[in-house]
């Protein structure tokens, strides 16, 4: 019959057509997932401001270091990529912590090569790590004093690495995901512990190409990585030119296509408006704060009105919203990263002096302070720096002018890194220092130490000993909440005393090229830097 | 050991030039046009940084940070940098520590240099050896490494930077005037006077002075403009003047790369008026040594 | 001849002696420290004290100043500058490795601004107080007058901004690419280049005038020979001394003084690398360099005044 013919044709068509759209919607979505797919090849092109004085992780803290050579080594534990702050296994495939927090065991892959063939097993770690934590004479280890707690290390068998602690340490995972912490060959290390201070061999997914002081570093493809198909690329290449306008240059002509550190905002805004799309901008706030520390030890600065005085007057709110497009100093926050775990609730936060919203009224406390600490009249200062632009001068030019109106003048003094570090670190030669911390994760051992006594990264040289018990406290408790509970209170006495002042936390931006794919910049220039899952979209 | 000044002939005696002001500098403005504009400048200058506080439209120091990074307009014509600061004014500003800076160090530079200069010629012999070996020390020494010693012990202040740059004048000047000075020293007239018994100082004051003015004067007026450059060069490294201070060399080094795009005046200004400066220093140095220096004159 | 040689020589050692013993001061006295510096890392890392003092004792930091100073003169005298504090290699293996760098971009500018200069500022001469003159002069002033840290950036940005085209990174050598080292070095040598020839344009131009003016070439005008071999064959030898002695003296500031070209264009050269070297407090880094750059200095100009007291007897029995 025709019209039974009729109904099954239109049936037949709208069913063809419906397959055909659907098809037309469907088939970008799976081009997408096509270019999903990671590709392999290409040599990464990166930008990075200087070169380390030696390649061997244990050795250094420079962003320098760990930038080059961390796609060539493994480390036991490691921050992951995708999860901030969670911590997995890279050697280590699982592990227990016994339940006094004593004894941490971890149990090692097998089937791991070292770059020059030989078997990676827990006698290399157990090496690396006693070179860490007990290093010989003559080798310098730099984060040996964030190991106080470990008692020693052992490797009963092959695949097995147990850490024995003299006290318990609600830091020491962390401390073992430290990127800085790679994994030698136990037979190199016997020989020289020294070695890797100019030799690389490890178990990363990239071998040692070429490095020419100065000039350029170069890693390639590991073809026996314990990963399987990884790394996607070729391998990588650095190059060093340490003015910061000239690398953004490099990056606009794409010469490079990536710069792990940071770019400043101005120099974003140039490269986003020439190449649009075809740079991306990860802009994340970073585990690293901009303070000014007081000397407690001289005059007029002994005297806890003075101190208070000071950091009532700086308006942190707006310093916030007016250095931010400048600086990227982004962030009000106190001594641990606003946003993070371990931060003050904003609440309590600003009834501390120097974080409460309204300045007139923290002015003129901060005028009467000074009145009854014997200056009505003002007061002068000087307040050293370091002489780079950003954020240290720009940061003085806010402190300056905010100081002045509450009477205070200062003298500016930018000093070169060295001697910035000498007289801070070193002498304690200054009144009010511009001094930053910038540390690896949101570890509170890590940000928190210098607030003890005598501990070195205390330029303000003061002590109080409710301070150096809670802090000795919460390095020893494992249960997160109680943690939290200590630090919070140690965390209020040194605001409320102003024995350190923070300014800012930072914010940086990651610029690379679109081509550049899987590569997630954590919050810190340390972390993230094996380049394992990083692909090229095209070369 | 003579670098620039080219080697002393043994000629005619050295005529003492007879300046009378009024008929040398209108002669020289008709001869010398390039000298002129060059001089012009200079006043200019002077006048700027004399009257600076008259001049300026606002305060070089203080922050205005919702005013930042405005274009050139009426209410501001250079506009505004970073901190919204005027261009305009801290320029002016700018003027007084450019010419202070250059002013001071090549005058202490050049006539310290001078002085010992004329001693070692005059005294001749192991003194004469002596300061030679020490000018040359002082020669060979790097700028970068004085500048950062000056810098790091005393601080990074107008008059230390003076102080840094004064230093390598010295030898320097000291070269040139103690080749002056001894080509004078060798010829008859002094010779005379000095067999005959003159005093040390009539001699010199007489005879050696007047030939070593010229090469003096030339070499002032030469490391002026050099001084400002190196000002300029030593606030790029961050060791010379600080943050708020309006030196023109500050407002080139932090702003000049990373804000040339987005607001260029903020180093565009402050780049003009040091190359107008050391241009204007030039060019009314060249030609005062092609009018000073007898050699150079015109004959006839 | 040979005792004014014998002398010269001599007096070379008490110089580069006081340099190297004002360096070693100086050095010492700008605060700072290259061990606390490599603990700390980036910012305020937290030292270990005892790990700090022993640093100082492997690097030989704690032993009496004098000491320190005589150790390093003994090493001097055997060709061994001693080891950077920073990395730990050896001082000439690390100036080695830049040298070839420095030197090309020294001996290129070299060539750039000599080509420039001599007919320039014979031209200016000969053509006093025209506006010939007065337009070679004003371009060459101007050339100066400009900062050259902010040239260099200028350069970079605009090729960036319209091009979207930036120098190569890395230096390779001519015969192994020649397209890339040119591509390095074109703008770093058109810069240092110009800068130089405004310099000598100026003192080829002053040497001229006053040979111009000697006896000699007034007779020769008499003798009525054509303008152009006079100038050439009897004004340019005798004006060409005072000019090569710049040259030569600038050659030897080259190789050391073109920090802000290299850091711009990123060229990893002897200057960068004795920048670094002061910044970081690498004491026997920047003694050798300052030692070596002073040698050059001296030698030239040794070489310079043998040439002088060679032509003109009465030189040497001054």
């Amino acid at each position: 019959m025709t019209t039974g013919t009729r109904r099954h044709r239109t049936w037949l068509t709208a069913l063809v057509l419906a397959l055909a759209l659907g098809a037309a919607i469907a088939a970008p979505a799976s081009a997408a997932q096509a270019s999903d797919t990671p590709r392999r090849g290409g040599v990464l092109l990166a930008v990075i401001g200087a070169d380390p004085p030696s390649l061997d992780p244990h050795q250094e803290s420079t962003f320098a270091n760990i930038e080059l050579v961390a796609p060539l080594y493994s480390t036991l534990l490691q921050l992951d990529p995708y999860h901030y702050p969670k911590i997995i296994g890279d050697l280590a495939t699982e592990w227990k912590i016994s339940s006094d927090g004593l004894t941490y065991t971890f149990k090692i892959r097998q089937g791991v090569r070292f770059h020059d063939g030989s078997a990676l097993t827990a006698v290399d770690v157990k090496a690396s790590y006693d070179k860490i934590i007990f290093p010989p004479q003559g080798v310098r280890s730099t984060r040996k004093n964030a190991y106080t707690a470990v008692k020693q290390v052992d490797a009963p068998d092959a695949a097995t690495v147990v850490f024995t602690l003299k006290f318990p340490s609600a830091s020491l995972l962390e401390n073992l995901a430290s990127p800085w912490n790679v994994i030698y060959p136990k037979s190199y290390l016997d020989k020289d512990p020294n070695y890797f201070k100019t030799h690389v061999v490890g178990s990363g997914p990239f071998k040692f190409k070429n490095y020419t002081r100065g000039s350029t570093f170069e890693g390639e493809r590991n073809p026996d990585y314990f990963i399987k198909d990884r790394p996607y690329l070729d391998g990588y290449k650095f190059y060093i030119s340490p003015e910061t306008s000239v690398r953004a240059a490099a990056i606009r002509s794409g010469r490079a296509y990536i710069e792990f550190r940071n770019l400043p905002n101005a120099d974003v805004e140039s490269i986003k408006k020439q190449l649009g799309d075809k740079i991306a901008v990860q802009e994340t706030p970073m585990t690293g704060e901009w303070g000014i520390a007081i000397n407690n030890t001289v005059k007029p600065f002994n005297d806890v009105r003075v101190r208070k005085a000071l950091t009532l007057g700086i308006d942190r709110y707006t310093m916030a919203k007016v250095l931010a497009p400048l600086t990227g100093l982004k962030y009000v926050g106190g001594l641990m990263r606003p946003g993070s775990d371990w931060a003050m609730p904003q609440a309590e936060l600003e009834k501390l002096p120097g974080f409460g919203r309204d300045m007139d009224k923290n002015r003129a406390e901060a005028r009467k302070l000074l009145a009854e600490a014997g200056y009505p009249n003002g007061l002068k200062v000087e307040l050293k720096n370091r002489n780079v632009k950003l954020p240290y001068q720009d940061f003085a030019v806010f402190l300056i002018q905010e100081w002045r109106k509450i009477g205070v003048e200062v003298e500016h003094r930018p000093l070169e890194t060295a001697a910035w570090f000498s007289d801070g670190q070193d002498t304690g030669n200054f009144q009010l220092m511009v001094a930053p911390t910038v540390e690896f994760m949101d570890e509170p051992d890590q940000f928190l130490g210098r607030y003890a006594t005598g501990s070195t990264q205390n330029w303000g040289r003061f002590s109080d000993p409710r301070v150096d018990d809670l802090f000795s406290r919460q390095a020893r408790t494992l249960d997160a909440g109680e943690r939290k509970r200590l630090m919070n209170e140690m965390e209020k006495i040194v605001l409320e005393n102003a024995y350190f002042m923070p300014g800012l936390w930072w914010s940086r931006n990651l610029v690379h090229w679109s081509k550049v794919k899987n590569y997630i910049a954590p919050p810190n220039h340390y972390t993230n830097q094996k380049l394992q899952d990083v692909w090229l979209a095209e070369d | 050991m003579s670098v620039q000044y080219p080697l002393a002939q043994a000629a005619p005696a050295p005529t003492v030039p007879r300046l009378t002001w009024g008929s040398e500098c209108w002669s020289f403005v008709r001869k010398k046009p390039l000298g002129a504009a060059g001089a012009a400048i200079i006043t200019g200058m002077l006048f700027v940084a004399i009257f600076a506080t008259a001049l300026a439209p606002y305060d070089a120091y203080t922050p205005d940070y919702g005013a930042s990074f405005e274009r050139p307009t009426a209410a501001h014509w250079f506009g505004t940098d970073e901190f919204g600061r005027d261009v305009l004014s801290r320029v002016i500003y700018g003027a007084r520590i450019a010419l202070f800076v250059g002013f001071v160090a090549s005058f202490v530079g050049c006539t310290l240099g001078a002085l010992l200069g004329v001693t070692s010629a005059y005294a001749g012999g192991k003194v004469d050896l002596a300061l030679e070996r020490v000018m040359d020390i002082l020669l060979a020494f790097p700028l970068l490494i004085l500048a950062l010693a000056i810098a790091s012990v005393l601080g990074p202040a107008v008059h230390n930077v003076v102080v840094a740059i004064a230093i390598p004048i010295i030898p320097r000047a000291a070269r040139v005037v103690r080749s002056a000075a001894l080509s004078v020293k060798e010829n008859q007239y002094v010779e005379a006077a000095r067999s005959l018994g003159a005093a040390a100082r009539r001699v010199i004051f007489q005879h050696i002075l007047p030939n070593v003015a010229a090469p003096y004067i030339i070499m002032l007026t030469a490391q002026l403009g050099s001084a400002i450059l190196t000002e300029a060069a030593l606030s790029y490294l961050g060791l010379g003047t600080a943050e708020p201070t309006p030196s023109w060399g500050l407002m080139l080094s932090g702003s000049a790369s990373s804000y040339a795009e987005k607001a260029p005046w903020i180093a565009l200004f402050p780049g003009i008026a040091i190359s107008l400066a050391v241009f204007g220093f030039n060019l009314f140095g060249d030609s005062l040594r092609d009018v000073l220096d007898p050699k150079l004159r015109r004959k006839g | 001849m040979g005792t004014y040689l014998a002398k010269r020589v001599f007096l070379i050692v008490p110089t580069l002696l006081g340099v190297a013993a004002v360096v070693f001061l100086v050095m010492r006295v700008i605060p700072g420290d290259v061990a606390l510096l490599i603990l700390g890392g980036d910012s305020s890392g937290n030292i270990d004290k005892v790990q700090l003092a022993a640093m100082h004792h492997q690097l030989g930091l704690d032993q009496p100043l004098i000491v320190q100073f005589g150790a390093w003169l003994w090493g001097v005298v055997r060709f061994d500058f001693g080891a950077s504090l920073w990395t730990g290699r050896p001082v000439i293996e690390e100036l080695l490795g830049r040298l070839p760098l420095s030197l090309e971009l020294a001996f290129l500018a070299t060539l750039v601004s000599v080509a420039i200069a001599i007919p320039f500022g014979i031209l200016a001469a000969a053509r006093q107080d025209t506006w010939v003159d007065y337009l070679i002069r004003m371009v060459s002033i101007g050339g100066l007058a400009i900062p050259s840290f902010w040239v260099g950036i200028l350069i970079i940005l605009l090729l960036v901004i319209y091009f979207g085209w930036g120098p190569p990174l890395e230096f390779t050598w001519p015969w192994v690419d020649p397209w890339a080292n040119f591509q390095q070095m074109f703008w770093p040598v058109v810069t240092v280049g110009y800068r130089y020839a405004a310099v000598t344009t100026r003192m080829t131009r002053s040497t001229m005038l006053e040979v111009l003016r000697d006896d000699y070439i007034r007779t020769a005008w008499a003798k009525g020979l054509m303008e152009r071999a006079v100038l050439i064959r009897h004004a340019l030898k005798n004006a060409m001394l005072p000019v090569i002695t710049l040259v030569g003296t600038e050659f030897a500031f080259l190789i050391g003084g073109l920090v802000v070209t290299e850091t711009v264009f990123t060229l990893n050269g002897v200057g960068r690398f004795v920048v670094d070297a002061v910044a970081h407090r690498d004491y026997p880094v920047v003694q050798a360099l300052v030692f070596l750059i002073a040698l050059c200095f001296v030698v030239v100009n040794l070489l310079i005044d043998v040439t002088y007291a060679w032509l003109d007897p009465r030189i040497r029995y001054h």
